[in-house]
């Protein structure tokens, strides 16, 4: 049994030191590619970390979202910055014009100064999390003692889809904000011409259908067990940038209204469910309890589509007008 | 039907209403410009009824979902979030008024459902009790600053812009290290909750400073300042208006709340520190705002030094007699009021001139005489003459430091107020002297004028209403204020 | 003491080092890259933190926060990236203007 806990011990202390390094080395690669590369195996072991964490729910967000939809984002923005830059500044993502170089002695007081300062607030933090007490249940207790009247069993989905639904509401909103954003900066992203049938076509074909069913397990499923609106999403957000990356275009109709719709639809529809409760209830986003269940997969499934839109529309976004470079090692 | 409109929950309705309109104008892009004036004037009325029922019952609590803290979250308001609440409303119709004219068809499809949003971002974050949720509304507002700083497209917009969000992401994470810390310390993100059950301990300390650290970075507190101008003074005039007036105060207005209820018992240290900051902000806002040649640039160095007169709160030590909230809202209400039509005047003046050279104004005044009256008023506030609300304000500060024997902090806010008509009269006297190079001038839509001439009006006006707004925040403190805002005809 | 407190731990090393790398970059994908850093490492914090209750039940609202967390993250990445990408093609690189002393 000692064997076993040492065992567990190891593989954290590991892990964490891991993840630490990994850190380092994609913050200070001396090359911006390397960086992302070593940023996504980053994102791969912050699930592994989650799953050591008992956090299946945030291990599987973290997989599709942080590691593999940012990743993607990254690496498209990194396409794309090679491709302006190569033709103003040649190389200055490629071979960064500041890389981790020993600094001139003017700056070496204050590179000094920043690790004192950075040193201290480690100390400080670090003890302060030391000093929190070694036992504490936090909210754990009300929310298993309502968890029965939320309409799910999942207490995760419970707290982001009933006790703390406000935040998923304002969280929607941040979405659809980061789309107006970029949109604000480009314009809707324009038509580039499709790129050549790839391997990817053929593996996206295949992929895409199977997809979508892993998205709708993970919708249905995330009522009792781990996974809802935002890893279905994602998912399926996820199945988007392949079809795109494919070379796949959604047609210019599609472009227009139906996406619209597609992205406002989750945050609409916690909006008009709220005023909804609001009359009803009195309350906003109180679902009388007989109801809860079926409200709740009904603002999971539109709130899939719109996250799966939002995440498709920004990687489109960022990655559009020039031609994907999906074989970067010919760089290398 | 009367007590009908008050049993209507009006705080629901000032976060919904600009969301609703924010997804319509996304929905029905030809739509923005009615569907966003419809927006905004509704938000004014529902606050108008928000402050009535307030008035009628006390304080308002909305518990989301019918759970409650700790385990829900629930909306707040008591007198302090109304007032800034009223200060959007006010500040944000007007800005509206003038965004109407002022965005071609192409820019308004952009600008209005980001400035619903920012809204709705803005009104949720003044009604939340939870520290949590205070974070989420602090994404939204500033992923919708950032976007609406970017919307010319122009070079030093985008620097502006990336400067801006880099720094606006860093304090939210600051802030949000300091929840989990709360959170795991004392079990909870409500803020009552944790007003009952946080000690001095490690983990508080470390949080208070991280939040503080972090609110003050995305505030611009000298000397975490290096990112306004670039952004306040590149953005299109209405936006740089939202910026200065509201954006700023939403994150102080954090900072205030967590240190009236949690922290404010036992920093004192830390709000000797504030303070300070505030007075080097002053001083140094001041100073770079006479050195500036572009109007823009130097209303928004002297937002960096208004800001500084809000930290002067701190080592008052008004934060414990209860005379804080009243006079931080009503100084960031004047503030909001008068640095809104000076960004609104500002914009006129570029769009009539093509440029805002300050040294190339040529006889502005005779050809833009509503602007640059609001200019001229709006500065009389700034400056901090009677009878505006910045005198009031001010007087009130001053009043403070010297009956505390501060003598530093007085003299600081007295040179203050000093460069303050410097930089102001840089401005005017420019306006009234003919160029060397005459230019060709555009005409400005009258509403741009009113718009600005209305707000600058606004912070004379609320002179006026000093002691309404005391006594909304804070009852007993009425007399107090009542004298106060007297003291300019005595 | 469980793992709870190792993994806060990495938690707090992760967010200090994404702010050492946010500062002495220039490069605006890196600070992208530490701004994302620094999150996980708050994330990581909050979740840790929740297993103090012992090995058969953590707190399931954090989780909840972190996933809404990491959505915030995944949009601002989103927006910082376009934004970059319109400063790189106005300028001819991805710094920021002016002197950098953040």
């Amino acid at each position: 049994m000692d064997g076993i806990i040492f065992l567990q011990w190891a593989f954290d202390a590991v892990l964490g030191l891991g993840l630490l390094w990994l850190a380092w080395r994609a913050l200070n690669s001396s090359d911006l590619f390397k960086a992302i590369v070593l940023f996504i195996a980053f994102g791969l072991l912050m699930a592994l970390a989650w799953v050591r964490l008992n956090a299946s729910d945030v291990a599987l967000a973290e997989a599709a979202i942080g590691a593999g939809l940012t990743g993607a984002l990254l690496l498209a923005a990194l396409a794309r910055l090679e491709t302006m830059t190569d033709q103003n500044v040649s190389g200055v993502s490629a071979h960064p014009a500041h890389p981790p170089s020993p600094t001139p002695a003017g700056s070496r007081f204050s590179r000094g100064l920043l690790i004192l300062l950075l040193s201290a607030s480690t100390a400080g933090m670090g003890y302060a999390v030391w000093s929190l007490p070694s036992y504490s249940t936090g909210l754990s207790m009300d929310v298993a003692a309502h968890l029965d009247s939320s309409g799910v069993s999942n207490p995760v989905t419970a707290v982001l889809l009933n006790f703390r639904s406000y935040d998923t509401l304002l969280e929607m909103i941040v979405l659809l904000l980061a789309v107006l954003g970029v949109w604000s900066l480009d314009g809707l992203p324009p038509q580039p011409e499709k790129p050549p049938a790839t391997v990817l076509e053929t593996l996206s074909r295949f992929l895409t259908p199977v997809f979508i069913l892993v998205a709708a397990y993970l919708l249905w499923v995330g009522a009792d067990a781990p996974g809802g609106a935002f890893q279905a999403g994602s998912v399926l957000g996820a199945t988007g940038v392949l079809l795109l990356l494919s070379g796949w275009r959604p047609r210019a109709r599609l472009m227009q209204w139906p996406l619209r719709l597609a992205l406002t639809t989750g945050a609409g529809a916690f909006i008009l469910l709220g005023l909804l409760t609001l009359l009803l209830e009195k309350q906003l986003l109180a679902y009388p309890v007989a109801q809860a269940g079926r409200m709740i997969l009904l603002l999971e499934s539109l709130a899939t589509v719109s996250i799966a839109a939002t995440l498709a529309i920004l990687f489109l976004s960022v990655s559009s007008g020039h031609k994907m470079k999906t074989g970067k090692e010919e760089k290398e | 039907m009367l007590i009908g409109l008050l049993n209507i929950d009006w705080g629901v309705i000032t976060i919904m209403l600009p969301l609703a309109g924010g997804i319509a104008c996304v929905l029905w892009p030809a739509m923005s410009k009615p569907a966003g004036l419809i927006s905004v004037t509704g938000v004014v009325l529902a606050i108008a009824g928000l402050g009535w029922r307030i008035m009628e019952n006390g304080t308002y609590r909305h518990a989301v979902g019918g759970w409650g803290a700790p385990l829900g979250i629930d909306l707040f308001a008591d007198g302090l979030s109304l007032v800034m609440l009223i200060m959007t409303a006010l500040v944000g119709l007007g800005i509206s008024f003038y965004a109407k004219r002022f965005f071609s068809p192409c820019d308004a499809v952009r600008f209005w459902p980001i400035w619903l949003l920012l809204l709705a971002a803005l009104n949720a974050l003044f009604l939340s009790a939870d520290i949590f949720n205070l974070y989420v509304a602090l994404e939204m507002t500033g992923l919708a600053a950032v976007a609406l700083t970017a919307l010319t497209g122009r070079i030093d917009a985008l620097g502006g812009a990336m400067r801006y969000l880099l720094a606006t992401l860093l304090g939210s994470l600051a802030y949000l290290l300091g929840v989990v810390l709360l959170y795991h310390d004392a079990g909870s993100v409500d803020i009552a909750t944790l007003a009952q059950r946080i000690e001095p301990n490690a983990a508080v300390w470390t949080a208070l400073g991280l939040m503080s650290a972090g609110l003050a970075l995305k505030t611009a507190l000298f000397p975490l300042s290096f990112w306004l101008p670039p952004a306040h003074a590149s953005a299109p005039a209405p936006v740089s208006a939202l910026l200065s007036a509201l954006v700023i105060k939403a994150s102080f207005y954090i900072l205030l709340r967590l240190w009236l209820e949690l922290f404010g018992a036992f920093a004192e240290g830390v709000s000797m520190l504030l303070g300070l900051l505030g007075a080097a902000a002053i001083l140094w806002g001041s100073l770079q705002a006479l050195r500036q040649t572009r109007i823009k640039l130097l209303v928004a160095y002297s937002t960096v030094a208004q800001i500084g007169y809000l930290f002067l709160i701190y080592p008052l030590a008004l934060v414990s007699n209860g005379m804080a909230a009243s006079m931080a809202a009503y100084l960031a209400f004047s503030h909001a009021l008068a640095k809104s039509a000076m960004f609104l005047a500002a914009g006129n003046l570029m769009q009539f001139g093509g440029h805002d050279r300050i040294a190339d104004l040529d006889r502005a005044v005779q050809r833009l005489p509503l602007t640059v009256a609001a200019f001229a008023l709006a500065g009389v506030s700034i400056m901090g003459l009677p009878p505006s609300s910045g005198f009031v304000g001010k007087w009130l500060l001053l009043d403070a430091a010297m009956s505390q024997g501060r003598w530093d902090l007085a003299v600081v806010m007295i040179i203050g107020g000093l460069l303050a008509a410097g930089y102001i009269f840089k401005v005017l006297g420019y306006a009234f002297t003919q160029a060397e190079v005459p230019h060709d001038a555009r005409a400005v839509p009258a509403e741009m004028e009113w718009a600005a001439l209305l707000l600058a009006i606004g912070a004379i006006l609320l002179g006026f209403m000093a002691p309404q707004i005391f006594a909304l925040i804070h009852p007993d403190l009425a007399v107090n204020a009542s004298e106060a805002g007297t003291v300019w005809t005595a | 003491m469980t793992n709870a407190f190792l993994y806060a731990f990495a938690g707090i090393g992760l967010f200090v080092l994404g702010l050492h790398a946010l500062v002495v970059h220039a490069h605006v994908l890196r600070k992208i890259l530490a701004v994302n850093v620094m999150g996980s490492g708050v994330f990581l914090v909050l979740v840790a933190l929740a297993r103090r209750s012992g090995e058969a039940t953590s707190d399931p609202v954090p989780h909840a926060m972190v996933i809404t967390g990491i959505v915030v993250a995944v949009s601002a990445t989103a927006l910082a990236l376009a934004l970059m990408l319109k400063l790189a093609g106005k300028s001819g690189e991805a710094v920021l203007p002016g002197k950098h002393n953040d």
